[in-house]
């Protein structure tokens, strides 16, 4: 395979463009490498052959003449043709005219025949020419029709050039927005990926606060005995401030005296009264757990307490209180 | 090709050349006769000047006269031969005077002389220059122009280069693809 670096040397060379030494080294070349050699000879034929674009023109006819007289050498006229001797024989008249009377006979006989198969073969060749004369203009209508053909297929070819070379331009440049796209694309996987991590890390951090806001919102009051005998109870209130409700734990209370209940009661600052929240059922001694709510909306509850109060509770605290605590 | 060096024509027109180089003036006046319209032709799109393109055939059959017997057969056709030495001769001269910008823009006129041309152009000869410019032709218009820029023109390819003010290299590629074109296109012909 010959690069095209050394294809246009030899071009060069075969234009006369080179100098003597350039010129020397490329011929060094074409006649070492036998490719080299085959390529430049194509290549001298192609060129050559280009001598046929040029109009051909009459040229002297006498240059040769010129050329050999300048050479020195003796230029002969053309030799004419030798003329035939006749021998002169003495019957050769007699002859000729014997052969001339027989040839007149024969002659006349055949020329019937012949003026017949001309007259005809005239005939056919007529007609032979009406059908050639059509021909030619049959084939010079379908040229003119082809040569239509091949402007407009020139003219088409022209314009599906133009057409590649927009779109491959096209091409080019949506490449290079493709391009883009992925390099940006890449780069918001990146920073979704980031997001992702910082997002969970949030939601952690989230979950952290909430565990915090919802312990934030259990209050635990431990309520202290405020009566001796009550002394080894136990009585616990868990609030939920959100809720609005509570669980209380006692243990240890004996059950009330007949025709007493236990009533528990939540202490609300913005309340003139404490708020009641039921009344317990303590049937035995032992561990108690039971839910509440108040009987009211309670805003903020600051203490809780236990009363003793008469069977099935009062509006108010009205009798002892047994525990309180906040 | 229209003549590779198997055709017919060819081959009688290298045994001109073998007679030539063995000192036979008929062989020589028949070479004339079948190449000097086309060679002729070549001279004078050249010179643009009948009278200097009579001096270039004139000096161009003086060297195959002179060197026939240096012709290889294997290298190239008799025609492509003969018109790299006319085209040579050619070229030469117009080194020598050094016309210029001026005279090459006359070469491209390319305008024939006033004489009879139709007897210049035998009927093989027409076959052979239709197809030749027929596949001229079909080679891409710019292509074309730097080819024959540089082959009638004698522009190197610097001077067409500055000339078309486009890059040295497009030239040099115009005239390979050019040239490769056209060889493919005259061999598809034959």
């Amino acid at each position: 395979m010959i690069d095209e670096q050394t294809q246009d040397l030899v071009l060069q060379y075969l234009l006369g463009e080179l100098d003597a030494p350039q010129m020397e080294n490329v011929r060094a070349q074409i006649e070492s490498d036998p490719e080299l050699r085959t390529f430049a000879n194509e290549m001298e034929e192609t060129l050559g052959s280009l001598a046929y674009a040029a109009k051909p023109v009459a040229a002297p006819p006498d240059i040769p003449q010129r050329i050999l007289r300048a050479e020195g050498r003796s230029v002969q006229p053309a030799p004419k043709p030798p003329r035939s001797r006749i021998v002169a024989l003495n019957l050769l008249p007699w002859a000729l005219a014997a052969c001339l009377a027989i040839a007149c006979v024969i002659l006349g006989l055949d020329r019937q025949r012949v003026r017949k198969g001309l007259s005809k073969e005239l005939a056919a060749r007529r007609q032979t020419n009406a059908q050639t004369s059509d021909a030619l203009a049959q084939l010079q209508q379908r040229s003119a029709a082809s040569e239509k053909e091949i402007a407009s297929f020139r003219e088409k070819s022209a314009d599906l050039e133009k057409q590649l070379a927009a779109l491959q331009e096209k091409d080019a440049e949506a490449l290079k927005e493709l391009a883009a796209l992925k390099q940006k694309a890449a780069e918001d996987e990146q920073a979704v990926a980031a997001l992702t991590q910082k997002d969970a890390e949030s939601q952690k951090e989230l979950a952290a606060l909430k565990q915090k806001n919802l312990l934030s919102e259990i209050k635990i009051a431990t309520l202290k005995a405020q009566v001796a005998k009550f002394q080894q109870a136990n009585a616990v209130v868990v609030w939920d401030t959100d809720q609005r409700n509570g669980v209380l734990q006692l243990d240890k209370l004996p059950p009330p005296a007949p025709g007493k209940d236990y009533q528990l009661w939540v202490i609300d600052p913005s309340k003139p009264l404490p708020v009641s929240a039921g009344v317990l059922s303590v049937p035995s001694v032992g561990l108690i757990r039971t839910s509440f709510q108040p009987v009211q909306p309670v805003q903020s509850a600051a203490a809780f307490a236990i009363s003793l109060e008469k069977s099935g509770g009062s509006m108010k605290p009205e009798g002892q209180i047994i525990f309180i605590g906040k | 090709m229209p003549r590779l060096a198997d055709d017919p024509e060819s081959k009688f027109e290298v045994s001109l050349i073998s007679r030539i180089a063995d000192g036979d003036e008929s062989a020589f006046a028949a070479l004339y006769q079948r190449l000097s319209s086309s060679l002729y032709g070549l001279a004078y799109r050249m010179m643009n000047d009948a009278k200097e393109a009579e001096d270039v055939l004139q000096e161009g059959f003086t060297y195959i006269w002179r060197k026939a017997g240096s012709y290889d057969p294997t290298r190239s056709t008799p025609f492509a031969w003969a018109v790299m030495i006319v085209r040579n001769k050619a070229i030469d001269r117009l080194r020598v005077r050094q016309r210029g910008e001026r005279l090459r823009e006359r070469v491209e006129q390319s305008v024939g002389p006033e004489r009879d041309e139709s007897s210049a152009e035998e009927p093989a000869l027409r076959e052979r220059s239709a197809i030749v410019r027929s596949a001229l032709e079909q080679i891409p218009r710019e292509q074309r122009e730097a080819l024959e820029l540089a082959f009638f023109g004698d522009l190197t390819h610097e001077e067409i280069a500055d000339r078309l003010t486009t890059p040295l290299g497009t030239i040099k590629a115009r005239i390979r693809r050019g040239l490769l074109k056209l060889r493919e296109f005259l061999q598809e012909e034959t």
